[in-house]
């Protein structure tokens, strides 16, 4: 299980530092991909989007340390249960618009139709593994392990 | 049983009680520092985001009353795009549609309010968005905005470029009749922060990508046929009878 555990932390790590690493250099666009999905006012919008990055890069840390693994889980399935309810509601309501999940975001050129489909099942693949952590916090190789071991032995961290 | 082995057990369960206690606090010490973590990620972003607003910036004489967008005309009725001159659709709608807005202009129908936002910085390893709005404030103060316009979109650079230097831009300029006025404000980077604003401003009005067209606050599809009809719409005329 703590090997199993080990994947589930080091591939959400590697989804959120990825996502927030290609935020980073332009933070307009990463707050217009927000203003896109029209659920929020605009410059409430831009800051939100000027934010999530830098969280997102936290978040993505403290998984790739290992460093308190259940509640890194618990806030990047809030995370992501936040992201799938966008694109469910984008898509609802017939908007035209490139998720911003990885990329810049904002509205599709004329003719160019979005694909919602596979976005929002990839974020609930993303959910799953932050659920599977929520329920196995221990892992192999982290933080929380060296920290919390009883007299030096690497004991079961996080078994209550 | 004897006394010294109950002694024995109830030490090592209190020894194990203080373990835990202490593995208990140092769970929520590790808790506290994940979310300070996360708050300084937070407080970074923001802090960038604030910053990034531009602090003084120099409105171009013939911008609207907002400060963001050039005014060409004085008709009934408001055009506005939103371009940038690094995006191809934005060369795209320039070419279809100019020659009709331009008919539009002379016939005194209509205001048009062009902004030139920075959205595509990172299309060009050199900022040319930013560069080329900049400049086409300055080209508008020297009473040139739309000459200067075009001749952006002729010389649109590819995407993932590096596009025309500022020299570059000045020279563009200056072989189509712009001044040396227009060539030093170019130079001293006059309006690269009105770029910013333009672009901020934008972003807040809802325009998420490039063109983006209005007519009368009314989005419509940035093409010559929807731009026309809506004028034609807005003004309240009957389109011209086609016999």
């Amino acid at each position: 299980m703590r090997w199993i555990s080990l994947l589930a932390r080091l591939g959400l790590a590697a989804v959120f530092l990825t996502a927030g690493a290609l935020k980073v250099p332009d933070l307009d666009a990463s707050g217009r991909a927000v203003v896109a999905y029209d659920l929020m006012p605009p410059d409430v919008a831009m800051a939100v989007g000027a934010i999530q990055p830098f969280i997102e890069i936290a978040l993505g840390l403290l998984l790739l340390l290992g460093l308190a693994t259940r509640l890194a889980a618990w806030i990047s399935a809030a995370l992501l249960v936040i992201f799938i309810s966008g694109i469910v509601s984008a898509w609802a309501r017939g908007l035209n618009i490139d998720c911003g999940c990885f990329s810049k975001g904002g509205h599709l050129p004329e003719g160019q139709t979005p694909d919602y489909l596979p976005e929002i099942l990839r974020d609930v693949a993303f959910l799953a593994m932050a659920i599977f952590l929520i329920i196995f916090p221990a892992s192999r190789f982290s933080l929380d392990g060296r920290l919390l071991a009883t007299n030096g032995s690497e004991g079961d961290a996080d078994d209550e | 049983m004897n006394k010294r082995s109950d002694k024995r057990t109830s030490a090592r369960v209190v020894r194990e009680q203080i373990e835990r206690e202490k593995r208990r606090k140092r769970r929520a010490w590790i808790a506290i520092i994940a979310i300070g973590a996360l708050a300084i990620g937070g407080v970074v972003g923001w802090t960038i985001y604030v910053s990034n607003r531009a602090s003084s910036v120099n409105i171009p004489a013939q911008a609207n009353p907002a400060g963001n967008g050039i005014v060409t005309g004085s008709g009934p009725v408001v055009v506005e795009d939103y371009i940038d001159f690094i995006c191809p659709y934005c060369k795209v709608y320039h070419d279809e549609a100019s020659a009709n807005v331009a008919k539009l202009l002379a016939e005194n129908k209509i205001t048009l309010v062009q902004h030139p936002v920075a959205y595509l910085d990172r299309f060009s390893t050199n900022q040319y968005s930013t560069r080329a709005s900049a400049a086409s404030a300055c080209a508008a103060d020297d009473g040139h905005f739309q000459e200067y316009v075009a001749v952006l979109f002729a010389n649109q650079p590819a995407e993932g470029s590096a596009g025309p230097t500022d020299d570059q831009l000045i020279t563009m300029g200056t072989q189509n009749g712009l001044s040396e006025n227009f060539a030093q404000c170019v130079r001293d980077k006059k309006y690269v922060t009105w770029a910013q604003k333009v672009s901020d401003d934008a972003s807040k009005a809802g325009v998420t990508g490039t063109p983006t067209a209005f007519v009368n606050g009314r989005k419509v599809q940035a093409s010559a046929n929807s731009i026309v009809a809506a004028v034609n719409e807005a003004g309240g005329a009957t389109p011209s009878p086609t016999s």
